[in-house]
């Protein structure tokens, strides 16, 4: 308990050193209680969420960092290994190939990784990772880009 | 000569010796043995766990010459399975065993940051003085307090026997020693719940080791030396069939002793018979029995209906008719309720005698007790002829044992010779050749069987000393009759019905002439001797013998059934 405080107290003084370190994260913890955590991240390039900004919500357990936080997207998005309506993420570094050496920045740093890459192969959004398996590129490209219009970008106007 | 007693020859009893050791002192069953190697299966107590694992990992230790914690981890992986473990080494060599299983033995205790005072530990993102860090064989440092959470989360989540290393990507498994330190300054209940995973690892991942099934639990587990296909029993007097763990149940193989049990406990041909004899009445719904005369059937609630097709109808009827009513589905019924009055009787017709007999040995201990009896009285009257009355015991303990196989072999031919499961193995023929072969031999077995019983009844300490080794004769020759009988019955089922099938998933445990296999205890040594590193435990291994004299368990040097890990076993084994 008094450790997991103690390190994301770190971590949240780490993060406010190094703002300009990393401009695709923007990580901020809640005021009232430093268990729980926003980020926006930008959608990687060259990929059909460039140009889109999610947002990602931690709720850090007790014993963190020996148990990973728990991640969810807030903004819809269309991707395998994301589930389209809870945003529950599928990734191994937040279930059992967790390490604590991991901070909340680097698991950032992970999912943009994990939108650049899709794994198909153990899919939470089966219509997307359908399309994938079965060759079909453009058609997850196109579909992820209108969820990430929709969704993930500032409305003009 | 008792075949335990062979294999492990002098006891050195200590004055406060365990009462587990009156195993042995059980009078035995006096039989020609089959094998003369001696007890293949051995009982591992609480107390001697640690001894049945130390020469696995003695060998792994000296093949590949690691320290006992790394040949431990090697041993986990490997699901305690020796030689698969050598099996990867002589195939992908040593670096891919060791990488694979998560060992490091490359020792970097002298890098750099010991140049330093304080460490920063990656976890906590504190500056640590270099005391308070522990580097792991892996090369990777962390801070204790860290290392200790880490820990203590990970055997909550039930990982105790693969802890590995906090570093990303890191496979390295967590030296014990390290573990057991650190744990036990802030945690002692938690390392002793780690070292009693890391010992009964060797039960739970081993495939030849099994827990004893016996409710409550007698905290036992049984060790077999090769086939897991045999019946046990522990020291307990538990009986069960290693395999499936269920009583023992030969010659039925474990899937016909298991589908045998369910059909028996779920009365499912109590429920067949009611569906084939009665019918609901149409008015009150009581299952209604036919007790003779025509169609026309009439409940105790006063309603009458239809036999064929149990509609309610009026009274009025001759014999081939009912007034108002017809109904033409007669054929088709009684076509499927024969079939089903059928498989009823067979199943009635096996499980009659399979229940006669295991009636007949639970009044076991009755007629035990009455022959004991016996015995007294004859033993009084100092013949000068008969002095040894052992043989009424042996012919005793022969009933029992051919009892039971006897019992067993009919929920065998339920399933042997029935639709169930071999429909499809044998043609109509092949089977009716099959079954009246197998039918001879049971039926020599019952018919002697039932005279040694008849034999044993007999009041022999009445008689005259002639007619008591009259007596004694008989039931000799009716044990060693029997004796063959049931190995060549059992050779029959394996060889020529079992055998011969396609789908070779029914094996049967073989036959034991002289019962069901104790297991021995396997003979350890705790003793505390004057030492300067404290409570010190000891196996002793008289290597100079090449025989395994062990001294037996002292209780004293157990300290409350609480190992000493922390011994290297270098230290162990030296003596």
């Amino acid at each position: 308990m008094q450790a997991s405080r103690a390190r994301l107290f770190k971590e949240y003084k780490e993060v406010q050193r190094e703002k300009t370190a990393d401009p695709d994260i923007q990580l901020v913890c809640d005021d009232s209680n430093i268990f729980k955590w926003t980020a926006l991240i930008k959608g990687p390039s060259e990929t059909p969420y460039e140009g889109g900004v999610f947002q990602l919500a931690f709720s850090v357990p007790e014993q963190y960092p020996l148990q990973p936080p728990q991640v969810r997207f807030l903004t819809k998005i269309f991707h395998p290994n994301v589930h389209f309506k809870t945003g529950e993420i599928c990734l191994d570094i937040l279930k059992n190939a967790w390490s604590p050496a991991w901070t909340l920045q680097s698991v950032c740093r992970a999912i943009i990784a994990l939108m650049a890459h899709p794994e198909p192969d153990s899919p939470l959004n089966c219509d997307s990772g359908n399309l994938l398996r079965s060759g079909d590129v453009r058609g997850y490209q196109s579909m992820a880009r209108m969820y990430t219009r929709l969704a993930a970008m500032p409305k003009k106007g | 000569m008792d075949d335990y007693a062979s294999s492990d020859d002098d006891y050195n009893y200590s004055d406060d010796q365990d009462s587990v050791g009156d195993v042995f002192a059980n009078d035995d069953l006096d039989f020609p043995l089959v094998s003369s190697k001696g007890s293949t299966t051995q009982v591992i107590t609480k107390e001697s766990l640690l001894a049945a694992q130390r020469e696995d990992l003695r060998r792994v230790m000296d093949m590949l010459s690691v320290r006992e914690q790394h040949a431990r981890t090697l041993l986990i992986y490997h699901r305690w399975d020796v030689d698969r473990l050598f099996g990867v080494y002589v195939e992908k060599g040593k670096a891919f065993l060791f990488a694979e299983a998560g060992v490091s033995v490359d020792e970097c205790r002298d890098s750099s940051s010991l140049a330093y005072d304080s460490v920063m530990c990656e976890i906590c993102m504190d500056d640590v003085p270099i005391e308070e860090a522990t580097r792991m064989d892996c090369g990777h440092c962390f801070c204790n307090s860290c290392w200790t959470e880490h820990f203590f989360v990970k055997i909550n989540e039930g990982q105790s026997k693969r802890i590995r290393c906090m570093a990303h990507k890191c496979n390295s498994i967590c030296d014990e020693a390290v573990v057991r330190t650190l744990l036990s300054r802030k945690y002692p209940d938690m390392a002793e719940k780690y070292e009693r995973f890391l010992l009964e690892s060797y039960i739970e991942d081993n495939k030849r080791v099994k827990w004893c099934p016996s409710t409550p639990h007698c905290g036992n587990a049984i060790r077999v030396e090769e086939d897991d296909l045999c019946e046990v029993e522990c020291s307990c007097g538990e009986q069960f069939c290693f395999n499936c763990l269920e009583e023992a149940h030969s010659p039925c193989s474990c899937l016909m002793w298991e589908l045998w049990v369910k059909k028996c406990r779920d009365e499912s041909e109590t429920v067949n018979w009611i569906t084939v004899h009665t019918k609901p009445c149409p008015k009150c719904h009581k299952p209604v029995e036919k007790n003779g005369g025509c169609n026309l059937v009439s409940c105790i609630c006063g309603q009458a209906f239809c036999w064929l097709c149990g509609g309610a109808t009026g009274r009025e009827h001759t014999w081939s008719s009912i007034a108002g009513h017809s109904c033409g589905r007669y054929k088709e019924q009684e076509k499927t309720a024969e079939r089903a009055k059928r498989d009823l009787y067979r199943y009635m017709h096996y499980h009659n005698r399979y229940k006669a007999h295991t009636d007949s040995f639970k009044l076991e201990s009755k007629l035990k007790e009455a022959i004991q009896g016996k015995i007294s009285i004859s033993e009084e009257k100092n013949s000068t002829t008969v002095t040894d009355y052992s043989w009424v015991n042996n012919g005793l303990s022969r009933l029992f044992r051919s009892r039971r196989v006897l019992s067993y072999s009919y929920a065998f031919a339920f399933y042997m010779f029935g639709d169930e499961l071999f429909k499809e193995e044998m043609s109509e023929d092949q089977r009716e050749i099959k079954q009246n072969l197998f039918e001879d031999q049971q039926q020599q077995l019952e018919g002697n069987v039932e005279r040694l019983s008849k034999v044993l009844e007999e009041p022999f300490e009445t008689f005259k000393d002639k007619k008591v080794m009259e007596i004694r004769m008989q039931i000799l020759n009716l044990s060693t009759l029997i004796d063959n009988l049931c190995k060549t019955m059992y050779e029959c089922i394996e060889n020529d019905l079992l055998g011969s099938l396609n789908h070779g998933i029914h094996s049967i445990a073989p036959y034991k002439s002289r019962g069901i296999e104790k297991a021995s205890e396997l003979q350890v040594s705790w003793s505390n001797k004057a030492n300067n590193t404290g409570v010190t435990a000891e196996v002793e291994r008289p290597e100079e013998s090449g025989c395994s004299s062990r001294k037996r368990a002292r209780k004293e040097g157990l300290g409350g059934g609480f190992f000493d890990l922390n011994l290297p076993a270098e230290f162990l084994d030296r003596n």
